[in-house]
């Protein structure tokens, strides 16, 4: 079972099916995919910027990225979902899409980048929590979290523009008064 | 309007961001990146305000932490949007979804800055950041003592003390203050909801539309 019929086994699927042909469900899904990244992002960022050594230093390392833990997770599982239902709708098309693919790199990448801080750096942890400036290794892991979660959201984006549709212009001649 | 709109559509920036591949996905990114940021910072005032997030803070230094990114990214999501309305002035302009996004994005900025003056200017708006500063430091000793009371009082040990600041913390604001904070982060969800639904203006609001 290659990975190419697997892809078009999820195209066409019932639950695609449903995304594609009804009005309201990409649209709504979409919003909700965006909100739920940006705020993967914000969340995300405010940890980093502590694991840089930036405001509010007063608080240690632990407090500020625990107190995140739920909401982070919370956010990447919705954005995960109505990601997921988009793909679905048109499996076949993202497959092939170079942005679409480069996107699911970053994000691989993001993962690693996350998987060696928690095994590795964070094992220090006790050393530097409440240091306003952590180890370098930590303040690495803090701007390469950033650095690669920009480059999912700007790929994201530019999956749009490759997918091949377009926005619906108004008419020329719209009439518009208040 | 129409005027307007019609002479920004031939304006040649309008012509140059249409043109070039990158400048509307580079916008675009810069703009959701920016929500992330202004709407997280809002939902962490929020969520003080609620007593749920950083409840060991003094509310003031929580608004100090939060406020400036939120002001910042709002000037960044201006000139950002206003760039991509003269790249497709008429599509934003003969949607409804977009008047109303500016119409609640008024209201959310109104609020939070009234919000802000109201509980965290403390001693005048106005003051300078060293004066706010010296008040920060005064209600933390006045929270801390709080939170001590609050300890002592429920005979707690070993529970983390972030605990029982959110059992103060939660008292801090009155219920009034809390629906204010709460209805804020519901108007900034519109707002992103909103922004979304410019694409669909017809779909969404029918007769509506300014489009018809």
């Amino acid at each position: 079972m290659s990975l190419v019929s697997v892809v078009q086994s999820i195209q066409d699927s019932g639950v695609a099916e449903w995304m594609r042909t009804s009005v309201k469900a990409m649209p709504i899904i979409e919003a909700i995919h965006v909100l739920a990244a940006a705020t993967v992002f914000g969340t995300i960022f405010i940890v980093d910027l502590r694991l840089l050594g930036f405001p509010n230093t007063r608080r240690p390392f632990t407090r500020v990225s625990d107190e995140m833990l739920k909401l982070t997770w919370g956010a990447f599982f919705t954005a995960l979902v109505t990601g997921a239902l988009m793909f679905a709708a048109n499996a076949n098309t993202y497959y092939e899409n170079t942005a679409f693919r480069f996107k699911m790199l970053a994000l691989l990448l993001a993962g690693v980048n996350m998987a060696i801080f928690q095994l590795v750096t964070f094992r220090t942890v006790g050393g530097w929590n409440s240091d306003a400036r952590p180890p370098s290794a930590a303040r690495v892991a803090g701007m390469l979290s950033i650095l690669v979660w920009l480059t999912v959201i700007f790929f994201a984006r530019w999956i749009g523009f490759t997918k091949g549709y377009h926005f619906e212009a108004p008419p020329a001649d719209v009439d518009f008064t208040f | 309007m129409n005027e307007l709109g019609a002479s920004l559509e031939a304006s040649s920036l309008s012509q140059l961001i249409k043109d070039v591949t990158w400048i509307i996905p580079l916008l675009q990114s810069i703009h959701i990146v920016t929500i992330g940021v202004v709407f997280v910072s809002s939902l962490m005032i929020a969520m003080r305000v609620l007593g749920r997030m950083r409840a060991d803070e003094p509310f003031p230094a929580v608004w100090q932490r939060f406020a400036p990114w939120m002001w910042y990214g709002l000037i960044v999501m201006v000139v950002t949007g206003a760039l991509l309305v003269v790249g497709e002035p008429v599509r934003e302009f003969t949607a409804f979804s977009f008047w109303l996004k500016m119409s609640l994005l008024a209201v959310a900025v109104i609020a939070t800055f009234v919000f802000g003056r109201t509980f965290a200017a403390q001693g005048g708006g106005g003051a300078g950041a060293s004066a706010t500063r010296a008040d920060t430091t005064a209600a933390r000793a006045g929270v801390a003592a709080a939170y001590a009371g609050a300890s002592a009082a429920a005979g707690s040990s070993g529970a983390s003390d972030v605990v029982d600041a959110t059992g103060v913390a939660a008292a801090e604001f009155s219920p009034g203050a809390k629906a204010v904070a709460v209805g804020i982060i519901v108007v900034w969800l519109a707002v992103i909801f909103l922004g979304r639904a410019i694409a669909y203006d017809i779909e969404v609001w029918g007769s509506l539309s300014l489009h018809n």
